[in-house]
């Protein structure tokens, strides 16, 4: 590359008007040996560049596995949701009766009055019962009886 | 995505995003803490980096936006930061010896200001388009431009300095 183009080319690079193109020129001219005195300082300021662009890291980046944290962690949440939905379903039921339960209550009470009725009408049964007491002492005044005809009959022998 | 998909979009900038850092924080160490950091960022927002024209770019802000976090932490806590990467000044043999400017040039650029030092790392290093650049700083052309010729000039007037020291 010529001289003057050279000088040209610094100058733009200086004010921030130089395209890559241009820049890669200038980087290539300070590059080869031999540079006139009065440029030798630019040289290692592009040396410097191209030398920088060349470092790089060993290092292994590592990345987080398979997001097995993120993933228990959202079963923890889903675990809490059950746990809570399971405690008021629990409480909600404890207070308004279901309608399956209304109808068992309603059978129950059903259920009661008509062993109620039939406890009555089994007590009157047994009041009756009484009236056997009776006939046993009636029959056993008709023991009375049958000594009396024995006694009867002694006598008129 | 998985994590090879991933990686096949991200390990190609890792380097770039590697200096970026080192120019930024200087240690070597921190700027690998950084670029994991970044890469962990990027995979935790995998789904979003498909949507993005450019997450090369997108990469490169984040590192940057990292690393600027990280050094005002450090002003903050009053750190000064400690480096064995680059050799005291004191210590450069002023002779006009290819590597010797080089590791003035370095220790130059070490005392840029932040913004002067992300746009001259990312175009005369690594060599973005003005455009991407601007994407990056979050900036437009013109100003990245003004940013990169005042960051040239300050390197420049440097080694001026330090040569004609040198020479004389």
């Amino acid at each position: 590359m010529e001289l003057a183009k050279v000088e040209k080319l610094l100058e733009s690079y200086f004010e921030g008007n130089t395209d890559l193109n241009q820049e890669n020129a200038l980087r290539s001219y300070f590059a080869a040996e031999e540079v006139p005195p009065h440029l030798a300082v630019y040289k290692p300021m592009f040396e410097g560049f191209q030398m920088a662009a060349m470092e790089s890291t060993e290092k292994e980046f590592s990345l987080p596995k398979k997001e097995t944290r993120s993933r228990f962690w959202t079963y923890g949440i889903a675990a809490t949701f059950a746990v809570m939905a399971g405690l008021a379903g629990f409480m909600f039921s404890q207070q308004g009766l279901t309608q399956e339960e209304e109808e068992a209550l309603a059978a129950f009470k059903q259920t009661k009055e008509m062993m109620f009725l039939l406890s009555e009408n089994l007590n009157k049964g047994t009041e009756s019962m009484v009236h056997i007491d009776e006939f046993t002492k009636g029959t056993s005044n008709i023991a009375l009886i049958n000594q009396f005809t024995e006694t009867k009959n002694r006598i008129l022998k | 995505m998985k994590q090879s998909e991933f990686l096949a979009i991200v390990l190609p900038f890792k380097d770039k995003l590697y200096r970026l850092a080192k120019r930024l924080l200087v240690s070597s160490e921190e700027a690998e803490d950084a670029v994991q950091e970044v890469f962990l960022k990027l995979w935790n927002s995998r789904e979003k980096i498909g949507d993005y024209k450019n997450p090369e770019a997108f990469a490169v802000t984040m590192t940057k936006n990292y690393c600027l976090d990280r050094l005002k932490s450090k002003q903050a806590s009053n750190l000064k930061i400690v480096h064995s990467n680059y050799q005291n000044g004191d210590n450069v043999q002023r002779t006009v010896e290819a590597n010797d400017g080089v590791q003035l040039v370095f220790k130059i650029m070490q005392t840029l200001p932040e913004k002067q030092r992300i746009v001259l790392q990312l175009r005369d290093v690594e060599q973005f388009d003005y455009d991407e650049i601007a994407e990056m700083m979050g900036s437009n052309e013109t100003a990245v431009r003004v940013t990169l010729s005042r960051a040239r000039k300050a390197v420049r007037e440097q080694l001026i300095k330090q040569y004609n020291y040198g020479v004389s």
